[in-house]
């Protein structure tokens, strides 16, 4: 009896073991992707939930596993120690958002040679600005003046006169790129499609910092006082008080939109019901990026070494499929100037010559 | 008349501005006027903010027009909650009021983050819309002074103004004010009288916690819309000006008043053409600069509450 026990006892332990070996020879198979967070949570509405969601993306549509670690502050050791933590823990592919990577990245990709590293928005250097990237990095840039020329000939269509105005964060070069295609996007729908749409100097303003609110609000009133019927907040927390200063007035009946960034804040600028004042949003699409270079992992072609630009002409950039705001007409002239961008029809500069600020 | 005009359109946002940093200055009167330095204030606005966001966001579909008023309740409880711990340190344990003070400040912003995070799966939590501002019907038609005071104002604006006034009665007209302004000169004199210094100094920092927490939950509702665990500096800003208004109630409002202003000019300078001549960096400092000067400038004459900040023994001479 005894005898037969043990027996039992070890053919399913033998079971047992097999289904582990199973088990994990069916998760050896899948990639292992990490992320490390930026400053702020996982859902800030913007670069960090923006590549979240394209990590999870892949999880659901490629198989591969995830984890993100958020860092205890915002150094370099920071980021490097929750590099190390992810390599050490099997996740070997490790996408990271925001230019604050770039010196960590710099070093990871040295020192772990084994690692795969995406770094979106920015390219490694050991602290000096030269661009190093090394053979198991990718580096990602956006062109943030296509997105904000689509915001700006957009949202241009469908107000077709009136003054508009931009709100940035600091003055860095992501953020005027962004106001500079949003000038060249409003300024195009003006000769060719004879809209009234005027700009002037003090209505395109940088404040400063991306987390004045108090100060979005009060710029965002001021232009709006004088007549501004649409501003473009390219400004983090700043834009925050801009989309607040819209809402109390959309809900007093008045007309304020709100251009939004990055990604589409249509559900940020609802006041009422699912009316919003919303017009349209310049976004990034880091989820793509994040996605795309997961697949070329997977399939064998990751670009290591490469710098990318994800740019209208591979869907990086551009405003949301769907804009409740915007009329069908206004839409679907978007698409064609989209298609034209995406053809090299349209060239928008990356440069202020002779625009505002 | 230009220049007018530019005063008028950018009073009201002036005075939006100004609200919360008046009702958190004014808190903080009460709890030294007792005696009981409270350097928390950031902390108990944030608390206030927070409770204010979890509050309205929980209760604005169900109550569209009720949730603010609410809110702001919750907002005045949790500061007043919270300042409990303040209080309980440094009346009872005789504790070091500027470490309890800090240890509140980094305590409010961890554990709302933390709250929050479990209450809603974000950092942050969004209210659909705050108070809409008003035209006072009439009163704003008045040349001059309407456009300044009576045109876009927020009802917290008259709130707030209430309860100053309610505040300067209570603290300058009644037994009450004169015994805890006693506390906070000399305790063991008001404690010979007959006075319970242990709960008026409860009562001077719940009231200060309460009127934090009101502060905070008032920015969520007026200019911020957003709760994301930081007032900005605001409660530290509230403790200068109520040194520069000398624990008056009237001076804290002018303190308050000049901030509020000098910083929206400096906000709104880079849109109105006539301002944006002026060096921003210049008119953002400007505030601080004049605080500074008038902080050296007044620190012969201080009139500090002169038992604020120590602790009380019961029997001490």
């Amino acid at each position: 009896m005894k005898r037969i026990r043990r027996l039992g006892g070890r053919v399913f332990l033998v079971a047992a073991l097999a289904c582990m070996a199973f088990g994990s020879a069916a998760a050896g198979a899948a990639l292992k992707v990490g992320m490390v967070t930026d400053a702020g949570t996982i859902d800030d509405k913007s670069f960090n939930q923006g590549t979240w969601e394209g990590v999870l993306k892949a999880e659901k549509e490629l198989g591969v596993q995830v984890k993100y670690l958020k860092p205890g502050g915002t150094t370099e050791a920071d980021y490097l120690k929750e590099i190390g933590n992810l390599y050490d823990a099997g996740y070997r592919f490790i996408v990271t958002p925001g230019f604050k990577f770039e010196t960590s990245i710099h070093k990871a990709q040295n020192k772990y040679p084994n690692g795969k590293f995406v770094l979106l928005d920015g390219t490694p250097h050991k602290g000096d600005y030269a661009p190093e990237v090394g053979e198991n990095t990718v580096s990602i840039f956006f062109a943030e003046h296509e997105a904000g020329f689509m915001a700006g000939f957009a949202s241009a269509l469908q107000l077709k006169e009136g003054p508009v105005g931009f709100v940035g964060g600091m003055e860095i070069p992501p953020v005027q790129k962004f106001n500079w295609g949003f000038q060249q996007g409003v300024a195009f729908a003006n000769e060719r499609y004879g809209t009234k749409i005027t700009m002037t100097p003090e209505n395109f303003v940088y404040q400063g910092s991306f987390d004045n609110v108090a100060a979005g609000q009060q710029l965002a009133a001021s232009m709006y006082d004088r007549g501004v019927r649409a501003i473009f907040a390219a400004a983090g927390g700043v834009g925050v008080g801009v989309i607040n200063e819209a809402k109390t007035r959309a809900a007093s009946g008045k007309e304020a939109w709100v251009i939004g960034v990055d990604v589409d804040q249509y559900a940020e600028g609802i006041y009422d019901g699912q009316k919003s004042i919303i017009l349209t949003s310049a976004m990034k699409r880091i989820d793509q990026a994040a996605y795309d270079l997961i697949k070329t992992e997977l399939e064998g072609k990751f670009p290591g070494g490469r710098t990318l630009i994800f740019n209208a002409a591979n869907n990086g950039v551009g405003i949301p499929v769907r804009n409740p705001n915007l009329d069908e007409k206004t839409q679907r002239t978007a698409d064609e100037i989209f298609a034209k961008l995406q053809a090299g029809g349209i060239v928008v500069a990356a440069e202020q010559k002779g625009l505002i600020k | 008349m230009e220049i007018w005009n530019i005063v008028a359109q950018i009073f009201p946002y002036a005075v939006a501005f100004t609200v919360p940093l008046l009702i958190t200055s004014l808190g903080g009167l009460f709890s030294e006027r007792s005696g009981v330095v409270n350097i928390g204030l950031e902390g108990l606005m944030v608390m206030g903010f927070f409770a204010a966001a979890v509050t309205v966001k929980g209760i604005e579909d169900l109550l569209p027009s009720g949730a603010i008023p609410i809110g702001l309740l919750a907002a005045a409880l949790g500061g007043a909650l919270f300042s409990l711990l303040h209080a309980f340190a440094s009346i009872n344990l005789n504790a070091d009021q500027i470490i309890s003070g800090t240890a509140i400040n980094m305590m409010a912003s961890a554990v709302t983050i933390y709250l929050a995070r479990t209450f809603t799966g974000s950092g942050n939590i969004r209210i659909r819309t705050g108070i809409l501002r008003r035209d006072i019907p009439w009163l704003a038609d008045v040349p001059g002074l309407g456009p300044l005071l009576f045109s876009q104002t927020y009802w917290t604006t008259w709130l707030v103004l209430l309860l100053l006034a309610i505040s300067w009665f209570l603290l300058y007209r009644t037994s009450f004010g004169l015994r805890l302004r006693a506390c906070g000169e000399h305790p063991s004199s008001a404690a010979s009288a007959g006075v319970n210094v242990y709960f008026m100094r409860y009562m001077g920092v719940t009231i200060s916690g309460a009127f934090a927490g009101l502060g905070g939950g008032i920015i969520l509702v007026t200019y911020s819309g957003e709760f994301n665990g930081s007032v900005a500096g605001l409660g530290f800003l509230a403790l200068a000006a109520l040194i520069f208004g000398q624990w008056k109630p009237l001076g804290v409002l002018g303190a308050t008043l000049f901030f509020g202003f000098a910083a929206t000019v400096a906000n709104v300078s880079q849109v109105i053409p006539q301002l944006a001549v002026i060096p921003p960096l210049l008119l953002k400092s400007f505030p601080y600069v004049v605080t500074l000067a008038a902080l050296v400038l007044f620190s012969r004459s201080s009139r500090a509450p002169r038992a604020s900040g120590q602790p009380y023994y019961p029997g001490q001479g």
